[in-house]
C-alpha cells in the first residue's frame, strides 16, 4: 500500500471525531414548550441573558453543560466564537452589577437531560444523538 | 494600616478559594439550584509612576495616588456578594467592597444591597443601594475580571465619584427590529462621601442622583446613550481648604442645590476574539467651582489564544470658567483647580490563566498641560502634566 493513502485515511481517524462532533450539537427546547424554531440571534439572546423570552412569551429557562466537558466551550465557540473565560468575564459583570443571572449550570450531562424534561420553558443544547421523545430540536448549530 | 491587613489577609483566602474552585465542585444535585449564592471578586494590583511631581489616582474618591515606589492601593480591592431567591420573581442582593477610600482606609463598605422584583422577564424593578452607572461599563468598574484594562481608563471615569445611592431603578427591554432596545431609570440619594483634597473630604449625603439612558444591542453591537444629574446637598469644603470664609465673597462658588449634569454616547462592538469600545461625554456644572468638560476613549483589543492584547487612548479636557472683569483674580483662579486637559495612551495585555483569574500588564503614557491639574493629586510646581505608569493586575472571581 503506498503511503499516501494510508497516511490519508489516518488524517481521517484522526479528524472524523472532530468533524463529526461539530456537526452534530443541537439546541434543543421542552417538547411540551410550543416553540417550533429559534434563529441564531434569539439563541444568543437567551444565553447571554439580554432576552429570556420566547416569541410565545413563554420565559426561557436556559441551562449550560457541565464547565469539564467540552460541550459548554464547543457551544459558545459556535455561538459567539468566546473561549469560556470570556463567557465568565461577560457573566463577571451581569452578577456583579446586580443583574441576570447565569444559565442553570448542571453538574452532568444527565442533569441537562432532566432540566429540559421537567421545565417548559427549558432551552439546552446537546449532540444529537442524545435527543429523545421529551425534547424538540430548534436550531442546528452550524460549526 | 491595620485594616490594610485585613484586606491582604482576606486576598490570600479569597485567591486560595478561586484556585481551589474546581476542586470544591458540589456533584450533582439535581435540578434545584440552591436559593442561596456566595460569590467575590477582587484584584491584587501594584502599579508605580515615572514621577514625584504630582500622584496618580484610578479615580477621584482617592485622597492620594501613585509616585515612583510601587503600591498597591489605588487597584487593589476585593468584594463579596451574597444572593437570596426568595422565588422567581423576587432576588435579594448584597455585596460589599473593601478597597482605599476617600479616608485613606479599606474599611469595607455595602456597595449593593437591593431586592429585585422580576415580573416578566422583559422587566425589572430594583430597590435599595444601588450601584451607579453613569456611563457604559461603569457599573462593574470595580470588577477587575469582567473589564479589559487594569482599571477603567481615568481621563474618562475619573470623575465618578459616586459609586452607589439609595434608590431604585426600573429597566425594560423590547425587540426592535433585528435588536434589543432596553431603557432604564433610576433615581435616588447620596449616601456617600468622596476625597475633596488630600486631607479635606465633602460630605455627598443626600444629594439627588436621577439618570437614565437607552441601549440598543444588535448582533455584535451595543450602542447607549445616556444622561445622569445629581443635585448637591451639602457644602463643598472649600472654606476649610482655604482656610477662610470664601463663599461669602463669590456666592457662586456654593454647590449647595446646584446641579451637574453628565451625558454619554457608548459604542462597543465585540465579535469573536475582536473588542472594541468608543465612548463619549459632556460633563456640565451650574457651579462655578469646576469646568465643564468632554472626555473620550477608545479601546481595540484582539485575543490571541490566551492573551488579549489592548491599545487604547483617551482624552480628557476642559473649558476654563470666564468671570465678570472686576472678579478678584483669586476667586478666578479656584475652578483652574478643576482644569483638566490631558491625554493618555495605553497599552496592555491580559492573559487568562485559568477560567477565574487573569493576569494584565498595562502602561499609561499620559501627555498634558502643566495646568491639567485635576486628575492627579498632590501636583507640586514641577508637574509638567506628563507621567508614566506601569501597572500589573492579578484578578479573580471566586
Amino acid at each position: 500500500m503506498p503511503i499516501w493513502p494510508r497516511l490519508l485515511f489516518a488524517l481521517g481517524l484522526i479528524l472524523a471525531p472532530w468533524i463529526q462532533a461539530e456537526a452534530d450539537m443541537v439546541v434543543v427546547v421542552n417538547a411540551r414548550s410550543g416553540v417550533e424554531r429559534l434563529t441564531q440571534d434569539d439563541v444568543i439572546n437567551i444565553f447571554l441573558g439580554r432576552y429570556r423570552q420566547f416569541p410565545s412569551g413563554l420565559a426561557a429557562l436556559p441551562v449550560d453543560q457541565p464547565e469539564n466537558l467540552p460541550e459548554k466551550a464547543r457551544f459558545y465557540r459556535v455561538l459567539v466564537n468566546k473561549d469560556l473565560p470570556e463567557i465568565n468575564a461577560y457573566w463577571a459583570r451581569l452578577i456583579f452589577s446586580g443583574k441576570t443571572s447565569p444559565p442553570y449550570q448542571a453538574k452532568s450531562a444527565a442533569g441537562v437531560m432532566d432540566w429540559l424534561a421537567r421545565n417548559r420553558g427549558a432551552i439546552g443544547y446537546i449532540e444529537r444523538s442524545q435527543v429523545d421523545a421529551r425534547v424538540k430540536i430548534v436550531l442546528e448549530l452550524e460549526p | 494600616m491595620k485594616s490594610g491587613h485585613i484586606l491582604f489577609l482576606t486576598w490570600c483566602i479569597a485567591l486560595g478559594a478561586a484556585t481551589n474552585a474546581s476542586a470544591a465542585e458540589q456533584s450533582d444535585e439535581g435540578m434545584v439550584s440552591s436559593r442561596f449564592s456566595l460569590q467575590g471578586f477582587g484584584t491584587l494590583g501594584i502599579a508605580r509612576s515615572d514621577t514625584d511631581s504630582a500622584q496618580y489616582v484610578r479615580d477621584l474618591s482617592q485622597p492620594g495616588g501613585l509616585s515612583t515606589n510601587w503600591s498597591g492601593k489605588i487597584d487593589s480591592l476585593i468584594g463579596l456578594q451574597a444572593n437570596y431567591r426568595f422565588n422567581d420573581e423576587l432576588t435579594g442582593v448584597a455585596q460589599v467592597i473593601s478597597r482605599y477610600r476617600y479616608d485613606g482606609s479599606y474599611r469595607p463598605e455595602l456597595s449593593w444591597a437591593f431586592l429585585r422584583y422580576d415580573p416578566d422577564p422583559t422587566l425589572n424593578l430594583r430597590l435599595g443601594r444601588l450601584g451607579t452607572e453613569f456611563y457604559m461599563l461603569a457599573d462593574s468598574r470595580e470588577v477587575g475580571y469582567a473589564n479589559l484594562t487594569v482599571r477603567p481608563p481615568p481621563d474618562y471615569f475619573g470623575t465618578l465619584v459616586f459609586s452607589y445611592v439609595d434608590g431604585f431603578d426600573v429597566s425594560k427591554t423590547v425587540p426592535v427590529g433585528h435588536g434589543l432596545l432596553r431603557g432604564k431609570l433610576f433615581a435616588g440619594r447620596s449616601p456617600e462621601t468622596t476625597a475633596f483634597d488630600k486631607n479635606v473630604s465633602w460630605d455627598l449625603s443626600g444629594s439627588l442622583l436621577i439618570g437614565g439612558y437607552i441601549d440598543y444591542l444588535n448582533g455584535p453591537w451595543q450602542v447607549r446613550l445616556s444622561h445622569d444629574q445629581i443635585r448637591f446637598s451639602n457644602e463643598v469644603p472649600i472654606n476649610t481648604l482655604l482656610g477662610f470664609e470664601v463663599l461669602a465673597l463669590a456666592p457662586n462658588l456654593s454647590m449647595v442645590d446646584k446641579w451637574s449634569r453628565y451625558d454619554s454616547l457608548g459604542v462597543v462592538y465585540d465579535k469573536g476574539p475582536l473588542q472594541l469600545q468608543l465612548m463619549l461625554s459632556q460633563t456640565s456644572h451650574d457651579n462655578d467651582d469646576y469646568e465643564d468638560s468632554k472626555a473620550g476613549y477608545a479601546i481595540a483589543a484582539y485575543r490571541i489564544g490566551k492573551i488579549t492584547p489592548y491599545l487604547g487612548y483617551s482624552k480628557v479636557k476642559s473649558t476654563p470658567i470666564e468671570f465678570p472683569p472686576a472678579t478678584p483674580a483669586f476667586i478666578a483662579s479656584i475652578p483652574s483647580a478643576s482644569h483638566s486637559d490631558q491625554h493618555t495612551l495605553f497599552l496592555g495585555g491580559r492573559w487568562d490563566i485559568q477560567h477565574n483569574l487573569d493576569l494584565k500588564a498595562q502602561v499609561d503614557w499620559m501627555h498634558g498641560s502643566p495646568r491639567s491639574v485635576f486628575p492627579v493629586r498632590a501636583e507640586t510646581p514641577a508637574w509638567d502634566g506628563n507621567m508614566t505608569v506601569f501597572s500589573l493586575a492579578l484578578d479573580f472571581i471566586f
